[in-house]
């Protein structure tokens, strides 16, 4: 539900009303910790009275609801928008309505039981008769989801205010009006102190207000109840007119400061007043005083607290995200889990500061619990945030578009490791279907790159994608496989079984016996691991590299070790995985194995791409070529030749390495005609290796 | 190498395991075939009961039932806790020195199965450990516990493999694999005779006994199975400086194993 236009998840406001929510129970979980509250008030009274506890809970339950009610405006607008009159009650009935009905006995059975406990112990043994029912029209005690039944009045009340303004205003004029008005009136803080004025007046005129607890809850009747209208409906209606405009989210965003030193302020001045003041029976000079601060606290915070979130939280976090879709859970079930640890913890000889924090850190950990467990992955999951999670949301394998031709890039990534610079703005791109080998000296940057795209290490800078992604994402990673340099598995286990766990982790894996056959060690599949020769291991580890079907394989240095035989074995291998339409990322210090398999070979050095290209275009680029001959010329005359480069002799033999082969060749048959075994020969990629390695030194 | 180039059947291999229960079953395979782990673990805390409950105390043992119980209870939680601790500890500190670890992190391993398999491990080998004590135990009668005060203590007994499990990660988490059991038994042996769960302490030494939380098992196991000597403090706090204890130490490995590199 909670898209903007664009499709993008309003994730701040998100984790706004889950702030809401959550400060909920930790208001309520400090309801056992009030100084002063008489016995039978709440289920439980602390033999640790707080004094902090009091006035942070006064300060979190003035704004709490109107917070949530504020978002919840601005969401339900959006998604009538989305689904219709008809789509929006039935969106409505399904996740508010159904919660509400099937939640209510539930809680109320495990409530009055909890509360029962808490009683006999807060009078000893002997409590008194429990208050008898009241009898008047409608009531019946709601607990903490009043705000559900107040939530579906409110749905009522703004779509039946939308139809008469769609009716009456047929020009837009009024609502042009309305929109100006509302940016304006956060931009020029008109709406933090002009919002709260209805609810004042309404609490002043209510009799019996007890000022502590701000808005009296509607939890005992089904009947509205005319502040919690007043107060929560305006939230509610102004939520849905931001929505409305597109500049006042942006408005409140700005002015998130302003606000929270108002807000601190205003609660302060509250705070004060409800100190220096009786509790009960205030005179009206004082009560006025307090009211109209109140009413601008409210609103100073609700805007703060929105401003922070739109400002600081607007990006996308996984955490942030489940904690928001575990709130409205959470909220739910809350109230009997922590009235039961208030009861339980109630006459511990410790101090509220161990206590408090008990309570709420291990009923948010249950809750958490049995929101994994019993809610995310099933019905009430989807009943409660519209959607069941997958239990192993991670087996999903995530397709690369077929025009998607790059499958892993570092795209001007740069890493340090403390004062070392190991990778500095380098952009390298594996293509699907090709072997790119990546050469270079010991400390070039070769491993740093590679547990980027495996994502053990995040960049300093710049973007590194797998298979379209993000390697962070577990999902990207059923993708690949990988067989790294200095990895020992455990030695008490057989080779099928580690092939067998590694399989585990791909949803499509291979199967074990395959996995052996293609790497040619069935012979080896009981044997314990500890007992294989080092060529051995590397086979077995190459066939945990492949038992998951990869698409993109990084093999570092994956021949170091192996005898001749299995060398080749493990080139054949390679091969047919290209063939197969893998891509893979090879690091090798033989180059001649860069040579055999590489479609293209990049060559890094203090941290930077030296030279990149194909194997042939490597060797280009270093035109050197060596030439040998048995002649009577000595070195040290040749050395002295246009386009020599180095001379040596070995034996009988002149070796020389020279940039233009043919004119040293001239000069050598003009000087001795008697020259035999004349040889010029191409450099390898091993020159032309060194050549550039040294160039970057 | 003709496999290599025909497309191979996926159905084989459709229905795979869940990495979770792959990752146990293999953990405790591990376990049970290295003979440095299996044997002292699984043999000594029985044959040391065998030997004090019966040879050395066995007169005064079949005359006291209370002193029956505390040596049932002392080293069944010697058994469970040695077990927890020794089968996380090392392991984890080997495995993340010789970068298996690492590899895991690089495959698309559930974050959760290493760490999952390693605390199943540790709690099923403490109850392996533990079974042979229990037996003795039963078929002796001479703590006098009937079979429901068993069952109870067994429960408490064994769950309380996890906070030792907890204490394990910790120390795997934080040391080098040379040093990791090293580490684990400065830790974890002096708790086991100052905690008095073995012997009854004197008077001065009392004082520090709550500071190890095998004391605090121990009074839960004498909690769950009713037994109303030795019992020092109300089981809440026990429970809750268990707890604490476990959120303590497996918040301190989570912690460290979550820094990557």
């Amino acid at each position: 539900m909670n898209t903007q236009p664009n499709g993008e998840r309003l994730h701040a406001l998100d984790a706004v009303r889950s702030f809401a929510l959550l400060l909920g129970v930790a208001f309520h979980a400090s309801m056992s910790f009030l100084p002063g509250i008489p016995k039978g008030m709440w289920a439980m009274s602390d033999n640790s009275p707080s004094a902090f506890l009091g006035d942070a809970g006064f300060v979190a339950h003035s704004f709490r609801m109107t917070l949530f009610f504020f978002i919840a405006g601005y969401f339900a607008r959006l998604l009538h928008g989305k689904l219709g009159t008809a789509g929006f009650w039935a969106n409505r009935g399904k996740r508010i309505a159904v919660p509400m009905i099937v939640g209510w006995p539930l809680l109320f059975v495990a409530i009055i039981f909890v509360w029962g406990l808490g009683m006999q112990k807060v009078f000893n043994g002997a409590p008194p008769a429990p208050p008898e029912m009241s009898k008047e029209l409608g009531a019946l005690p709601l607990f903490h989801l009043w705000f559900l039944y107040q939530l579906l009045w409110l749905y009522a009340g703004a779509l039946g205010v939308r139809a008469v303004v769609a009716a009456l205003d047929k020009q837009q004029v009024l609502r042009g009006l309305i929109d100006r008005a509302v940016t304006g009136s956060v931009r020029w803080g008109a709406a933090v102190l002009l919002l709260g004025l209805p609810l004042v007046a309404c609490l002043l005129t209510t009799p019996m207000w007890f000022p502590w607890l701000g808005i009296p809850t509607p939890d005992q009747s089904l009947v509205p109840q005319l502040p919690a209208t007043v107060g929560f409906g305006t939230a509610f209606a102004f939520g849905w007119l931001v929505h409305r405009v597109s500049g006042a989210l942006a408005a409140i965003t700005a002015r998130w400061l302003p606000h929270l030193v108002l807000a601190i302020i205003a609660s302060a001045t509250c705070l004060y007043i409800l100190k220096t003041q009786p509790p009960f029976g205030m005179p009206d000079g004082p009560k006025t005083a307090f009211a109209l601060a109140f009413g601008v606290s409210v609103w100073a915070w609700v805007f703060a607290i929105t401003g922070l979130a739109l400002r600081f939280l607007s990006g996308h976090s996984a955490v942030r995200r489940y904690v928001a879709d575990a709130s409205y859970w959470i909220y739910l079930a809350h109230l009997p889990l922590v009235m039961a640890l208030q009861v339980w913890v109630g006459d511990w000889p410790l101090h509220w500061g161990v206590k408090y924090p008990f309570v709420v850190l291990t009923s948010l950990a249950l809750l958490l619990l049995s929101y994994h467990w019993l809610v995310r992955s099933t019905v009430i999951g989807k009943v409660l945030n519209g959607r069941a999670y997958p239990r192993r949301a991670a087996v999903v394998p995530v397709e690369v578009p077929a025009d998607d031709e790059v499958v892993a890039s570092l795209c001007g990534v740069s890493k340090r490791y403390g004062k070392l610079e190991a990778l500095s703005s380098v952009d390298l791109q594996l293509r699907r279907g090709e072997l790119l080998a990546l050469l270079g000296p010991n400390g070039a940057g070769k491993s740093t790159a590679i547990s980027l795209w495996l994502g053990l290490h995040d960049a300093d800078a710049g973007i590194v994608k797998l298979l379209g992604g993000s390697p962070q994402e577990i999902a990207r990673r059923q993708g690949l496989g990988v067989m790294m340099q200095d990895v020992e598995l455990p030695k008490d286990l057989k080779v099928h079984e580690l092939v067998a766990l590694s399989a585990s982790y791909y949803a499509q894996p291979l199967s074990v016996k395959d996995a052996l056959d293609r790497a040619g060690i069935t012979a080896l599949a009981s044997r314990p691991y500890g007992k294989l020769s080092g060529g051995q291991k590397r086979q077995v580890q190459f066939a945990i590299a492949i038992c998951g079907r990869p698409r993109v394989l990084f093999l570092d240095e994956p021949t170091v070790g192996l005898d001749i035989q299995a060398r080749e074995l493990m080139w054949a291998n390679i091969r047919a995985l290209l063939r197969d339409g893998c891509s893979i990322l090879l690091t090798t210090h033989y180059l001649e194995e860069a040579e055999a398999l590489a479609t293209r070979v990049a060559v890094l050095g203090k941290g930077q791409v030296i030279a990149s290209g194909s194997v042939a275009e490597m060797r280009a680029l270093v035109s050197r070529r060596h030439i040998r001959c048995e002649t009577t010329v000595a070195a040290n005359e040749v050395r002295g030749w246009p386009g020599v480069v180095d001379v040596s002799t070995d034996q009988a033999q002149l070796h020389i390495v020279a940039t233009d082969a043919e004119a040293v060749v001239r000069h050598l048959l003009s000087a001795d005609p008697q020259l035999s075994r004349l040889e010029v020969k191409q450099a390898g990629l091993n020159d032309a290796f060194n050549a550039l390695t040294q160039e970057a030194a | 190498m003709t496999t290599l180039t025909q497309p191979l059947p996926i159905a084989a291999s459709q229905h795979a395991a869940s990495p979770y229960a792959v990752e146990i079953r293999l953990e405790l395979l591990r376990l049970i075939r290295s003979p440095a782990f299996a044997l002292p673990m699984f043999v000594l805390p029985v044959a040391l009961y065998l030997l004090f409950a019966f040879a050395v105390a066995g007169e005064q043992a079949a005359k006291d039932p209370d002193a029956a119980r505390f040596m049932f209870a002392g080293f069944s939680l010697m058994a469970v806790t040695m077990a927890a601790v020794f089968a996380t500890c090392p392991s984890i500190a080997l495995e993340r020195e010789l970068g298996l670890l690492t590899l895991k992190r690089a495959q698309p391993a559930p974050p959760g199965a290493w760490l999952t398999a390693k605390i199943v491990a540790g709690v099923v080998t403490g109850a392996i450990a533990y079974l042979p004590i229990l037996i003795v135990t039963a078929v002796s009668g001479q703590a006098m516990l009937s079979a429901g005060q068993l069952a109870a203590m067994s429960a408490v007994l064994i769950a309380g493999a996890i906070p030792f499990c907890a204490l394990g990660l910790m120390v795997g988490a934080l040391a080098s694999g040379t040093a990791a059991p090293a580490y684990a038994h400065l830790l974890y042996l002096p708790g086991l005779y100052l905690s008095g769960v073995f012997f009854p302490l004197p008077k001065s030494m009392h004082f520090q006994a709550p500071f190890w939380p095998q004391f605090h098992l121990n009074q839960l196991v004498f909690a769950a199975g009713d037994v109303t000597k030795f019992r020092w403090i109300s089981p809440e706090m026990a429970f809750a400086v268990v707890l604490g204890f476990t959120v303590l130490c497996s918040g301190i490995a989570m912690w460290r194993l979550s820094r990557r590199g």
